[in-house]
Order: C-alpha cells, then sequence, then structure tokens
C-alpha cells in the first residue's frame, strides 16, 4: 500500500476533522455533568426532607444513591472507551481532573467521617466549583466557569449558616454548576 | 525564491503530517512550566512554614508574627514569574490554558478554605468557651487536628492533574503522596500532620521543580550548543 500523500490543504483538513472529533467529545461530556447532576440533587434535597421535614435520624442514608452513580458512570465509561478507538486531548485531560476530583471526594469522606458531617458542604460546594470551574477552561464552554465561580461564592457564604441551610446552598450549586450547564452543552450539540 | 515556492508546494506524507503536528505540539509544550522556578518556591516555602511551625510546637515558642503570612509575600514573586512567562510564551497550547486555570482556580480554592476554616475555627471557639463555662472542662473536639488533611487534598488536586496532562510521573506521583499524607494526617496529631504537610510539598512540589529546572538547563545548552 503507498503512503497517502497529503497537499498542506488536506492537512489542514486533517487538523480540522481532528478539531470536529474534539468537539464531538466536549458534547459527550454532558452525560457526566447530568448524571451527577442529578444524584448530587436527590442526595441533598432527599437528604434536606429527610432531616429537615420528615425529621428521621438516618437522614444521610440517601447519599447511598452515589452507588448507583458509581455503576452507571463505569459502564458508560467502558461502553464509550471500546466504541472510541483513540482518545483526545480533551478527553485525557477531563478523565485526569475529574479522577483527581473523584479521590478529593473520597478523602474528604474519610475526613468528616471522622470530624462529623456537621462542616461538610462548604468544603463539598468548594470542590464543585473547582471542578466546574476547570472544566469550563478545559472544554472552553462559558457556562461551566460562571457556574464554578458562582459555587466559589455559595461555600465563602454557605459557612455562615445552620448545617440545615447549607444543604439548600449545595443545591444551589449543583444545579447551576452541573445541571444548567449539562443542559446547555445538551442544546449546543443538538443546535 | 524558487526554493520557497518549492517548500510551499512541497506535499506532506501522512506519516510527516503526523510528524509535524507533533514536534509543533512539543515544541509549544516544552515552552511552558517547564523551568520549575514556581515548583522549587512554593515547594520551599510551603516546606519552610509547616517545618517552623513544627518546630514552635515541639520547642515551646512563638515567633511575634504568623510564619504562614510568608505564604502570602511569596504571591508577589509569583506575579512577577507568571507575566514573565507570558511574555516569553510564543504560542498558547490549549494545555496551557488549562494549566494556567487549573493552578489559579487551586489558588481560589486555597484562600476559601483558609476562609471556610477560619469561620469553623471562629464558631467552634465560641462553642469551646459555653462548653467550658457549662462544664468547667476542655471542649472534646479539636478542630485544628483536621485542618491539615483538609490542606493536603487540596494540594494534591492541581498537582495530580499536571502531572497526568503533561506526563510528568514526579507530579503525578507527588499529587497522589498529597493525597496518601491527607489520609493519615487524619489520624495523626498536629506535630506529625505538620511533617506530613513538609514531605507533601517537598515531594509533590520541591522535588519535581528541581527536576525540572535540571531539564530547562540542559535543554539551553544543548540550544546553545547547536548554534555555535
Amino acid at each position: 500500500m503507498e503512503p497517502q500523500q497529503f497537499s498542506p490543504q488536506q492537512s489542514l483538513e486533517l487538523i480540522q476533522n481532528m478539531i470536529s472529533k474534539t468537539k464531538a467529545d466536549i458534547s459527550g461530556n454532558r452525560f457526566y455533568f447530568l448524571l451527577w447532576g442529578w444524584i448530587a440533587l436527590i442526595g441533598i434535597l432527599g437528604q434536606y426532607i429527610l432531616k429537615v421535614i420528615i425529621v428521621y435520624e438516618h437522614h444521610y442514608a440517601i447519599w447511598l444513591i452515589t452507588f448507583v452513580g458509581t455503576v452507571v458512570s463505569i459502564i458508560y465509561t467502558v461502553k464509550r472507551d471500546a466504541r472510541q478507538k483513540a482518545r483526545t486531548y480533551v478527553a485525557d485531560n477531563m478523565s485526569y481532573l475529574w479522577t483527581g476530583l473523584g479521590v478529593g471526594f473520597f478523602v474528604l469522606i474519610i475526613i468528616f467521617t471522622k470530624i462529623g458531617w456537621q462542616y461538610a458542604y462548604p468544603f463539598f460546594i468548594l470542590f464543585y466549583g473547582m471542578g466546574t470551574f476547570i472544566s469550563g477552561k478545559i472544554l472552553q464552554f462559558p457556562p461551566l466557569i460562571i457556574g464554578g465561580i458562582f459555587n466559589w461564592a455559595l461555600s465563602a457564604a454557605s459557612v455562615f449558616f445552620h448545617f440545615d441551610h447549607q444543604m439548600l446552598f449545595a443545591a444551589a450549586a449543583i444545579i447551576t454548576s452541573y445541571l444548567i450547564p449539562g443542559y446547555l452543552l445538551k442544546s449546543k450539540t443538538n443546535g | 525564491m524558487d526554493n520557497s515556492i518549492e517548500q510551499e508546494e512541497k506535499t506532506l506524507t501522512e506519516k510527516e503530517s503526523l510528524l509535524l503536528i507533533t514536534d509543533m505540539i512539543n515544541k509549544a509544550r516544552n515552552s511552558y512550566h517547564d523551568n520549575g522556578i514556581a515548583a522549587i518556591m512554593w515547594g520551599c516555602v510551603i516546606t519552610f512554614c509547616s517545618l517552623v511551625m513544627f518546630a514552635q510546637l515541639q520547642f515551646n515558642f512563638k515567633l511575634p508574627f504568623s510564619i504562614t503570612w510568608l505564604t502570602l509575600v511569596a504571591i508577589i514573586p509569583q506575579i512577577f514569574l507568571t507575566i514573565k512567562e507570558k511574555k516569553e510564551r510564543k504560542a498558547k497550547m490549549h494545555e496551557d490554558v488549562a494549566m494556567d486555570y487549573i493552578w489559579l482556580g487551586f489558588g481560589i480554592c486555597i484562600f476559601l478554605l483558609s476562609h471556610v476554616t477560619g469561620e469553623i475555627f471562629e464558631n467552634l471557639n465560641e462553642a469551646a468557651g459555653s462548653y467550658k463555662t457549662a462544664t468547667g472542662e476542655k471542649f472534646p473536639f479539636l478542630f485544628n487536628e483536621y485542618v491539615f488533611p483538609l490542606f493536603l487534598i487540596l494540594y494534591g488536586l492541581p498537582t495530580f492533574i499536571t502531572g497526568g496532562m503533561c506526563k510528568f510521573r514526579p507530579m503525578f506521583w507527588g499529587g497522589i503522596f498529597c493525597w496518601v499524607c491527607s489520609i493519615i494526617s487524619v489520624y495523626t496529631h498536629v506535630k506529625i500532620d505538620l511533617l506530613l504537610t513538609a514531605a507533601a510539598a517537598t515531594v509533590a512540589w520541591l522535588i519535581p521543580g528541581l527536576i525540572l529546572k535540571q531539564d530547562y538547563v540542559r535543554a539551553k545548552r544543548e540550544l546553545k550548543e547547536q548554534h555555535v
């Protein structure tokens, strides 16, 4: 087989093609934002209802829902990786970022299991913000950047409130940094 | 003139095109974050501050100022380094932009973490006062035992991501080392937490910074020899 000859025009087309692939990859990330956005929102609002309204002692049990999210994420990622032959820089960078944050959340859980959960939410909101802010820069998607900055403001303010109200701050953080950008990413792909 | 036209119209094989692209990416990538000065500086500052705080607890003395102010002073040379780097950087890669924002995000988070932990300290001090008045006993919960683990998680994050994105193993493992130290420090006394923080800053920033610096000097020397 003869090596394919590329004119400068064709080389540029190849690069354009690679950029398009990257863009498709960007919109593929919406799945994770929507999945984890909804799981976290159900967890937070569920805990709020159980603790504040129903006054149930084991209100934190709602967070077992994250196991469902972990299983769905793993299945989706394995299937996606099997489908995609080549990984883009964006996919690689997002993978390092969210692996790092995943480990960060895991260590946070270890710490708060020891300290007690009454101070947890400002720290979790802070980490949500870091993830979405950096994702926004990697994906070049301003709604994520804005969502990240908004989360940091919520984190700074939430520390002045009682735990029960901090849950509402966390719900606002999830809506603005995961769900709204997630749906905007979706409409961008469809449009 | 003819030569340049010939060059312009030269067709590239698929392999040559990819080599050209890879070469351009590597050229741009090697021009960033490779002198290691910022990593060395922050590695030294955090290690030094942690060791001084450890010494204060161990040898029971107190400086007339908080040594952590040194971290704020270090922001000034960091600003100069960033401005200089931006001037010297010829092409800004997608990864460079992401990297800038990873470390900017980290800086903001450190500031916010200080604010949140400071506020919790204040609340707990009030609670501790009331508890002592009511019971005559010391407050059983010491929040300062858990502040360093929180900072260590944050130290690990940008280090791990930078190491992964730039395929720079010392930082990748340095990030993981910070998280290991964070988990250990949950179960140890503050004095040990401070030693773990010093070790984390050395492994995650100081050593990788020195490796980067060495590579940078070598690359610069080779480039000079090529031009002679």
